[in-house]
């Protein structure tokens, strides 16, 4: 018999608070700043066939790429080869269906009574996981092998215990192994914790009671997926854009989509896309998936719960070897630059099948910034941060102004917390003047942000997109401003850096000036209301040069 | 005679405790909330004038309100000016880059409560050792102050980073905006109010400290004045978020502190009469019309945090650590994109309000579900004032019921149920989430709706005993006049726990204590009524966030250092599932509450004469089964002693309690009923 709505629900309920508990723990017990600060991580129970069934408040870029894992790690081992107080982790793009090696998947099997019942699992982003360069994200590698180290699904703990000599060989292939450590043990005792939380929920339910209420879950999810398709009008959406470059030998790389929209079906076809690139930034199918359905739940349907079922009515085509369908061995640690700008193709596709959810582009960045050094005490030191920007103009809004963007989330790190813990201080952080582009509603701005090493040379790597292609306006909207990573010395010269600087020494006579990009307006800037252009005007936030060129009417 | 007022949206309650050992006064009447005093005195008048009462008699008034909070959902607030270090302008926009909803392209943070154009960076720049990178230009301030003067503002906070440790140089910059702007402008520095690092939380809670000090000042003005009026001799106290009261000088000062006191005057109300009924552990769950709060007591002491929003704004105020969810009476039944039933967090309110109000109202509610199974009296509510169409809560569910593809009683019972599970997972929350272990707390119910809800909550979690208050409804009144006087002083310290440490944490702990003693002495506190409560927030080095742990500072230096590592790898342990004993800890702040104990008015006893018989049966749904003719008694009938085999429902003016088949209850010495959870 199939569960009803109300158990379904009431089912739901207690897993997607099991997976909400592990969230909390793992960012709060984390050493990483990407996951303690920045919230690179995410949560979920599957069941035993390896589909998600609820995941915790996770990041976009995780929608997909935890699928991989537990489905590997069965297809590997098999049911019969999963015992009670295992657990696996991997993290390669390739052999472990992920989507970049600094996110590290560890899943942990739940029996009841000897039967495997499901999976909880956690993926988190470390902040190094060796390679050629600190912090494992920096440009300038053709090859996975430099990025770091490859990890395939294998086992990190039996009979409960962590295997030490799995442990020693990970550590020793990673900086700050200490701190590393305190990653993985958080992300071990939230597994762990899963474990400890599931228990009375099967013996309460029955675990076949369980299985049943999975599927009903999962089921939920595509229905509910399905009938936010059908909201879109039926037809073929095309639209393409430029990826700036790879950092090594490629620019222009064009990223091209087909959206076919049939009844309650949706299929993307990349066919026309460019090849996987040199550089770093390849997306991996995992990375793909988790852009399309983004793009799904946040025009159609921004409350629906992140499962298996979400994929059942989606279709996606990629030429294989391509830059949003990589193969080994593609480099792949700053795929979010290139998944941000799959988004921007997906969004400006259905711009005319859905323009009042729809937005201009934004600026279609993880703009980062990664140091490394030694302090004038000699301790070293590894950090990374990412920027937002300005977001597209909306149907009735302006664009907010220096925010994350789309696949990232992550919020900075206090500039008291950062200072406190690195040689670094920040000299400047505020909004870039005139980059939003004009339009009846106008994009966001973009930020600039000024980082100086004190007492010590720095070394500097960065990835910065949309630093050559502007964010398109929509509807008659203008492009938002572009971005650049540049040094400024105190004798006053500035050098602009390429747009993937990697391993660039810098002393403390000089500031990294890093500006990320704006985002582009929504229709016709003559319609843009008197008020809102004294307000732009009244904030600072736009010059009256702008103002004349781009609003000559209501100046 | 004490008196507590609590101050909401909709209704102004009013508590009087004449300390003899009689009932208390309870009135409720509308609010009016464009002079929230009106209400107060006028419900004050009449009462006194109804029993007999000389204002001349009241030791003590004290009051919660949400005035400030709803000035700032309103944004009618005062107009703030901002100082800050170059560069750093735009801060307090871009907090902390990240959207409010990742799936929501369309939601925003609010506007920052300072235009962009009243944010102004002057030359200053101090680094986290203290060192100065750029001195503060005087000048520049001056000139600020002249701009902002010239805009009009109501009050100027001066925000430069790293001030939590080094706040020279925003005093000096106070100082001079002090001589330079017009007399009634206030200026108030970001490490004043709260001096802890992370610069947009701090900044924020200072900003939000400074919209709300002219509206809530004239507000105390007129309320101190006609509470003067009344002949009412001593000075009104202001209930704070974190429970204790605070004085009308403090609350001129530090208005943001009071921003949440609603829910922390109901727990401080659920304290003491769980303390006095011999429940020092409990969880409260006070359930209205659109949400139910949750809070644990452990100890008879409430859990604190700091990390709270208001109005969509972080702010960092010591405050009860209540967890609010959308679960309630009003809360809406409907079928979701997906099929599943959901319950809230849309409320019916109590306009239309549910459909059994037959006012209007289109979709089930809770309270229709309780209305049909019978948990509900279905002829009327409120002691007759609201009648109640049952058939049309019956027909309002039958239709849900067809869409579902079950019976109408099992959707009835399922509404319950997915209302229940929203309540479980906020007190899960709050409790197994933090190391603690339900099944040792009894249940404290209160609020109109909570009571209803009790019996299946406890189960799911496997408490035992569930506690109903006499006057679920009026608790947060009742609560504020318990009370005792508090406030917090913290201050950053960044240190290991060591040798070294612990001399820093020594010295931060000596400038605490004369801050303490200047308060204590402002506020008149009698020596023999002051108490002081140490803690630490404390992390292992290259973590983020800080546990709390509480310390005893007459102990020896190395006892100290064992015991805090001891308890802070424990704490770690209970908290998140390990420890690293190897690893070092760290000392990120110092704390002292300083508490300044009053006198409290004894709690009323039930008298053991009254009336055993029910006052009228009906069939009542309790599971999937059938329904079981169960008996009906009036509250007030009650008496102290009684007990009360299930099934039973207790109704009285704004509650409904359930007893269940097999539970017993028993009528208490203070009138609390008391179930015992027999079925789990």
């Amino acid at each position: 018999m199939a569960m009803s709505p109300i158990d379904a629900e009431l089912l739901r309920n207690a897993m997607a608070s099991i997976a909400d508990e592990m969230y909390i723990a793992l960012l709060k017990s984390a050493y990483s700043t990407n996951i303690k600060e920045r919230r690179d991580h995410s949560t979920a129970l599957f069941d035993a066939a390896g589909r998600v069934v609820v995941q915790g408040e996770s990041m976009p870029l995780h929608l997909a790429s935890m699928l991989g894992l537990v489905e590997v790690v069965l297809e590997k081992y098999g049911t019969e080869g999963v015992r009670p107080g295992d657990m696996f982790l991997s993290n390669d793009p390739y052999v472990g269906r992920g989507s970049h090696l600094p996110d590290v998947a560890i899943a942990a099997p739940v029996f009841h009574d000897g039967k495997l019942i499901m999976f909880a699992c956690n993926i988190a982003h470390h902040a190094d996981i060796g390679g050629m360069s600190p912090g494992s994200m920096a440009g300038g590698m053709t090859e996975i092998y430099q990025e770091g180290l490859r990890i395939p699904p294998i086992r990190l703990m039996r009979d409960g215990e962590v295997i030490q000599d799995v442990m020693d060989m990970i550590l020793l292939n990673v900086r700050v192994p200490e701190e590393r450590l305190g990653d993985y043990n958080a992300q071990i005792a939230a597994n762990q914790l899963a474990l400890r939380r599931t228990a009375p929920l099967i013996q309460r339910w029955s675990p076949d009671r369980i299985i049943e209420g999975c599927d009903a879950i999962i089921a939920a999810v595509a229905r509910r997926t399905r009938a936010a398709i059908s909201d879109l009008p039926n037809g073929v959406y095309h639209f393409e854009d430029l990826v700036d470059d790879d950092g090594l030998s490629r620019e222009d790389i064009r990223i091209k989509v087909a959206i076919s929209v049939t009844n309650d079906e949706i299929e993307f076809d990349f066919d026309g896309t460019d090849p996987q690139v040199e550089g770093n930034n390849n997306v991996t199918m995992a990375g793909l998936q988790a852009a399309c359905l983004y793009c799904l739940k946040v025009l159609l349907d921004p409350d629906c719960p992140q499962n298996h079922g979400m994929l059942n009515p989606v279709t996606i085509k990629a030429p294989k070897g391509s830059v949003v369908n990589a193969t080994f061995p593609a480099a792949s640690a700053a795929r979010a630059q290139t998944a941000q700008r799959i988004v921007d193709v997906i969004l400006g596709a259905l711009a005319p099948a859905y323009p009042e959810r729809i937005t201009a582009a934004s600026n279609g960045a993880n703009t980062s910034a990664a140091f490394f050094g030694r302090s004038a005490e000699g301790k070293y030191y590894v950090y990374l941060e990412t920027l937002g920007g300005g977001a597209g103009a909306r149907a009735y809004r302006d664009g907010t102004d220096g925010v994350q963007v789309h696949m990232t989330n992550t919020s900075n790190l206090p500039i008291e917390a950062l200072e406190t813990e690195y040689p670094l201080m920040i000299e400047r952080y505020e909004y870039v003047e005139d980059s939003g582009g004009a339009g009846k509603y106008r994009g966001g701005l973009g930020i600039r942000r000024d980082y100086r090493p004190i007492g010590h040379e720095t070394t500097f790597s960065g990835q910065g997109e949309r630093f050559v292609h502007s964010p398109w306006g929509i509807f008659g909207g203008a492009p938002g401003a572009t971005g650049k990573f540049a040094i400024l010395s105190d004798s006053g010269k500035e050098r602009r850096l390429a747009n993937k600087p990697s391993a660039l020494r810098v002393g403390p006579d000089s500031v990294i000036n890093v500006v990320t990009a704006g985002a582009g307006g929504y229709g016709d800037p003559q319609e843009r209301p008197v008020d809102a252009v004294a307000g732009d005007r009244k904030s600072g936030k736009f010059s009256q040069d702008y103002i004349d060129k781009h609003y000559p009417k209501q100046s | 005679m004490y008196i507590g007022v609590d101050v909401g949206g909709t209704f102004t309650d009013i508590a009087i405790n004449r300390d003899d050992g009689s009932n208390l006064l309870l009135h409720k009447l509308p609010s009016t909330p464009d002079a929230p005093e009106q209400a107060i005195v006028e419900g004050l008048r009449m009462i006194m004038e109804q029993e007999g009462l000389s204002a001349a008699n009241v030791r003590r008034l004290a009051h919660g309100t949400t005035v400030g909070t709803n000035a700032l959902i309103q944004r009618k607030c005062g107009t703030v000016g901002l100082i800050t270090s170059r560069g750093f302008r735009d801060l307090l926009e871009i907090g902390r880059q990240t959207r409010p909803a990742v799936y929501d392209m369309h939601s925003d943070h609010p506007a920052p409560l300072v235009e962009r154009h009243l944010r102004i960076d002057v030359p200053q720049r101090t680094l986290a050792d203290g060192s100065v990178h750029v001195p503060l230009d005087e000048d520049a301030v001056r000139e600020a102050a002249g701009r902002l003067a010239a805009a009009k503002v109501d009050c100027v906070v001066v925000c430069f980073l790293h001030s939590y440790a080094f706040p020279a140089d925003e005093q000096r910059a106070a100082q001079i905006l002090l001589a330079n702007l017009p007399n009634h402008v206030t200026v108030i520095s970001s490490s004043s109010v709260y001096p802890e690092f992370r610069e947009y939380e701090r900044f924020s809670t200072t900003v939000l400290n400074a919209a709300l000090i002219t509206i809530i000042g004239s507000y105390l003005d007129r309320l101190t004045a006609s509470v003067a009026g009344l002949g009412v001799p001593s000075e009104v106290k202001i209930s704070q978020s974190a429970g204790g009261l605070m004085s009308v000088r403090m609350a001129r000062e530090y208005p943001i502190r009071a921003s949440l006191s609603g829910p922390a005057a109901g727990v401080q109300g659920a304290l003491r009469r769980a303390t006095a009924a011999g429940f020092p552990d409990i969880i409260t769950l006070d359930v209205g019309g659109t949400s139910a709060d949750v809070a644990l007591l452990r100890d008879g002491t409430a859990v604190e945090v700091n990390e709270r929003d208001l109005a969509g704004f972080p702010i960092r105020i010591p405050a009860l650590d209540v967890n609010a969810v959308g679960a309630g009476g009003g809360s809406i039944a409907w079928i979701d994109r997906d099929g599943l039933l959901k319950v809230g967090p849309r409320s019916a309110g109590a306009v239309p309000g549910p459909l059994c109000y037959d006012l209007g109202g289109t979709e089930p509610t809770v309270t229709d579900a309780n209305v049909m199974l019978g948990r509900l009296n279905n002829e009327t509510l409120l002691d007759g004032r609201m009648p109640i169409e049952a058939g049309v809560a019956v027909d309002g569910i039958t239709r849900l019921a067809t869409a579902l593809e079950v019976t109408p009683d099992e959707t009835a019972l399922g509404i319950l149920r997915v209302a229940c599970a929203t309540m479980v997972k906020a007190i899960r929350s709050i409790s197994v989430e933090r190391g603690h272990t339900p099944s040792d707390f009894a249940l404290f119910v209160y609020g109109g709706a909570g009571a209803l809800f009790a019996s299946d909550v406890a189960r799911e979690l496997g408490m035992k005993r569930v506690v109903v208050p006499p006057d679920p409804g009026i608790l947060c009144a009742e609560g504020a006049m318990n009370a005792a006087l508090s406030t917090d002083f913290v201050t950053t310290i960044l240190a290991p726990l060591g040798t070294e440490g612990l001399r820093d944490l020594r010295s931060a702990a000596e400038e605490l204590q004369a801050r303490a003693a200047n308060w204590f002495t402002a506020e008149s506190v009698p020596v023999e009524q002051e108490r002081r409560v140490w803690t630490i927030g404390a992390r292992y080095f290259g973590q983020n966030y800080e546990l709390t742990l509480p310390f005893d500072l007459t102990l020896s230096s190395d006892r100290l250092m064992a015991e805090l590592k001891e308890a802070f790898h424990a704490k770690h342990e209970t908290t998140y599932g390990f420890a690293s004993k190897s690893e070092p800890i760290q000392i990120v702040n110092v704390a002292v509450k300083a508490i300044g104990e009053l006198e409290r008015p004894s709690l009323p006893v039930l008298s053991e004469d009254g009336k055993a018989a029910p006052v009228s049966r009906r069939p009542v749904l309790f599971d999937n089964d059938h329904r079981v003719d169960t008996p009906v008694y009036a509250r007030t009938d009650l008496f102290s002693g009684q007990l009360i085999a299930g099934p039973a429902i207790v109704e009285q003016m704004d509650t409904t309690v359930v007893i269940f088949p097999e539970e017993t209850a028993v009528v208490d010495l203070w009138g609390n009923l008391v179930i015992d959870i027999r079925r789990l």
